[in-house]
């Protein structure tokens, strides 16, 4: 004959067991406070946005097409980058341009930044080195629309400072044969 | 015929394919047996439309008892051929004739509109991966050369297949293209002249490389966005087979799809952009009501609901005698035959009418594949209303219609509107009625001018293209062909059939066919066997 064991009325409060799962909480409030009391915090939260984290340059923020050296625009309308694009975020329209070794160009390049996952995969399957993603990340704006970016703001938005220059350079490859 | 085909019995020949049996007709070549027996081999400048050049060496096969490798395109089927082209050797050979077309060659593929359906892609990642082995500089060549209105030349792509050269020749016999200058410098030029033939797009088809691009496609999209599926050409009578590239962006092209019944390898430009030119911005989306009241645009449903009901309210008041039904050769047998049966079998009326566009010229040929006759189903128009003893004459229609004996006159009007040369003097004519219900894929210049009668109302009601719905073509052969519903381009558009479901007071249910999105990248596995 089993017996279920009756409750004991100090087992009727949890205290016990709120501060044995608290512990570690607890542990760092108190070091902290006593920490930020003798000038020295261990706080991680920022107090943004006065304050704000420094990002390792390898961050992936909004996208930045680059330039060739006449800055002109690199990309080739290739649609890699759409091809690849997991979030359906990118709209390429190419034509053809006037001379004909530069041959197809994009007349529209526009990126859907609400609807981009910022996974890079358009960074890493361009084979010109035509979008890279930039550092910056907080970029709020009043309307959805403006959150369409075009080659405009893409390429020459104030923070890029007139470009931002492509390491391929068509001439230099053909100076080399290749 | 018996005692040819009994010849030919005799004189197959058995041979080996890569350790498989298979008989052929003798005269065969290696690669044809290669291709009936869907084995893989590799080549650019062979062609089952077209002659032997044996250029590309390619193709090479090993042929037991032979020493050296032999090109498959140039060696004929032997009784008891051994022929493998699996070995290291072959192998290595490929490789080699590979890295020798790919010496000068840009590899510009991000720009090259062939990148995804190209020979060299393919090949080098089946044979090749290799590093290349040239320390010269490419040899470079005229980039943008514009061969005419349709066709611009990259002769730096260009590996000298000569495939447009022998099309242009043995095809089209017009000699547009030539193979100039020597060795490393050797291009393909029209010396000046224009590549403007009716056939002069199968070029870009044929062409292995990017090469030769059609200037309608070019740029517009990447071939690995794009699906393709199998229709009919609905340019004239003769009913090529064809392959529509679209996304849910559009249509964006045609090409042929061999079929040795019908086309052959080979379609005509104007076929090609007759059929693309269903895409949606070129077509009728709602349907449009004109009255003395004004235009009214309303859904397609809702206005052949309505058309139903004046049909109704007609056949109450006077019979069937008021009614009129106009056909042109652009539908399927089906729609044809379910509207007969509505409207003679049902309504008992025997005023139905076939709109020949241009009779004197059916007979037209060109040669090739273009026919006089510009409808795809004048064939199975006829055979319906031939089956039913439906004969009225055009002369019959036009004096009704100047009587005012009709009341309601629906017309099927044509999907390809630019063959009907008569069609603005034909809609003035039919506007003398008091309800004049047009069914069309493309909106009809100039509908909205024409004057509506007192109490009455002229419709203009989208139906769906030869793309969007299943059926059956009769050809200019007496063919029966089979169309499929490949795509929903306008989705407000309505078959004939189910307009007259709708007429005939039913409902229409919506289709429980589930949308199949195919991956694009077997579509390119696919096409690249052998084009």
């Amino acid at each position: 004959m089993s017996q279920v064991p009756r409750i004991e009325a100090h087992q009727q409060w949890y205290f016990k067991g709120i501060f044995a799962g608290l512990r570690l909480t607890l542990m760092k409030l108190f070091s902290n406070l006593v920490a930020n009391f003798r000038g020295r915090s261990h706080r991680v939260t920022l107090n943004y946005p006065e304050e704000k984290y420094q990002y390792s340059p390898r961050f992936k923020g909004n996208h930045v097409l680059t330039v060739k050296k006449d800055g002109s625009l690199r990309c080739t309308a290739c649609m890699l980058c759409v091809t690849h694009c997991p979030a359906d975020c990118i709209e390429i329209v190419a034509s053809e341009h006037s001379d004909s070794e530069v041959e197809k160009y994009p007349i529209q390049y526009n990126i859907d930044i609400l609807r981009c996952v910022f996974c890079g995969f358009c960074e890493e399957a361009c084979p010109v080195d035509a979008i890279r993603m930039g550092p910056e990340w907080q970029t709020p704006s009043q309307n959805k629309k403006s959150f369409i970016y075009d080659i405009e703001h893409l390429t020459r938005r104030p923070s890029l400072e007139g470009g931002v220059p492509s390491i391929v350079d068509d001439r230099e490859r053909w100076q080399e044969g290749l | 015929m018996s005692q040819s085909e009994n010849s030919s019995m005799t004189s197959m020949v058995k041979c080996t394919i890569n350790g498989q049996e298979i008989e052929v007709p003798r005269g065969t070549t290696v690669i044809e047996a290669y291709h009936r027996m869907s084995e893989k081999i590799a080549h650019y400048c062979w062609h089952p439309g077209l002659s032997v050049a044996g250029v590309c060496r390619m193709c090479m096969v090993k042929v037991e008892g032979v020493e050296k490798l032999q090109i498959a395109c140039n060696t004929e089927v032997r009784d008891g051929m051994v022929v493998s082209n699996q070995t290291a050797e072959v192998e290595e050979a490929v490789k080699w004739a590979l890295d020798f077309h790919l010496i000068n060659h840009p590899l510009d593929c991000p720009i090259c509109d062939q990148a995804g359906e190209c020979g060299l892609q393919e090949q080098y990642m089946e044979f090749g991966r290799y590093e290349p082995e040239m320390s010269e500089r490419k040899v470079k060549k005229k980039k943008v050369v514009d061969l005419g209105e349709k066709i611009v030349l990259d002769s730096e792509r260009c590996i000298l297949c000569s495939r447009c050269v022998r099309f242009t020749d043995e095809v089209t016999k017009t000699n547009e293209l030539g193979i100039v200058q020597r060795g490393d410098r050797s291009e393909i030029s029209t010396m000046g002249k224009k590549l403007e033939n009716n056939y002069s797009l199968n070029t870009v088809d044929i062409c292995p490389v990017g090469a030769l691009t059609s200037k309608d496609f070019r740029f517009q999209q990447r071939a690995w966005l794009l699906k393709e599926s199998s229709s009919i050409c609905p340019g004239c009578s003769t009913g090529c087979n064809i392959k529509v590239s679209h996304n849910e962006k559009g249509v964006f092209r045609a090409r042929p799809e061999g079929n040795s019944r019908v086309n052959g390898y080979w379609m005509c430009d104007e076929g090609r952009r007759m059929a693309i030119s269903i895409d949606k911005k070129n077509r009728l989306l709602q349907a449009f009501k004109y009255s003395s009241s004004g235009e009214e645009e309303l859904a397609a449903g809702a206005a052949a609901k309505e058309v139903g009901e004046l049909i109704h309210n007609q056949l109450q008041e006077k019979g069937s005698r008021g009614l009129g039904l106009v056909l042109t050769g652009q539908y399927t047998c089906e729609e044809y035959q379910s509207s007969l049966e509505f409207f003679h079998g049902r309504l008992g009326s025997d005023q139905v009418f076939h709109w020949l566009n241009n009779s004197d010229k059916f007979e037209e040929f060109d040669g090739l594949l273009l026919r006089g006759d510009r409808n795809p189903n004048t064939g199975g128009l006829i055979q319906q209303l031939e089956g039913l003893k439906l004969n009225k004459t055009w002369e019959a229609l036009e004096s009704e219609l100047m009587n005012k004996e009709i009341q309601i006159l629906i017309v099927a009007g044509p999907e390809v509107q630019e063959v009907f040369p008569d069609l603005k003097n034909k809609m003035n004519l039919f506007a003398r009625v008091k309800n004049l219900i047009w069914l069309t894929t493309h909106p009809v210049d100039g509908f909205d001018q024409l004057a509506v009668p007192e109490e009455g109302a002229f419709y203009q009601i989208p139906v769906k293209s030869f793309f969007e719905k299943s059926g059956t073509w009769v050809n200019h052969q007496g063919v029966n062909q089979e169309l499929k519903a490949r795509a929903n381009i306008v989705s407000g558009a309505l078959t004939l059939d189910q307009i007259i479901t709708l007429w005939a007071g039913g409902e229409i249910r919506p289709s429980l066919r589930s949308k199949k999105r195919s991956v694009s990248n077997e579509l390119i596995k696919e096409r690249g066997n052998w084009l």
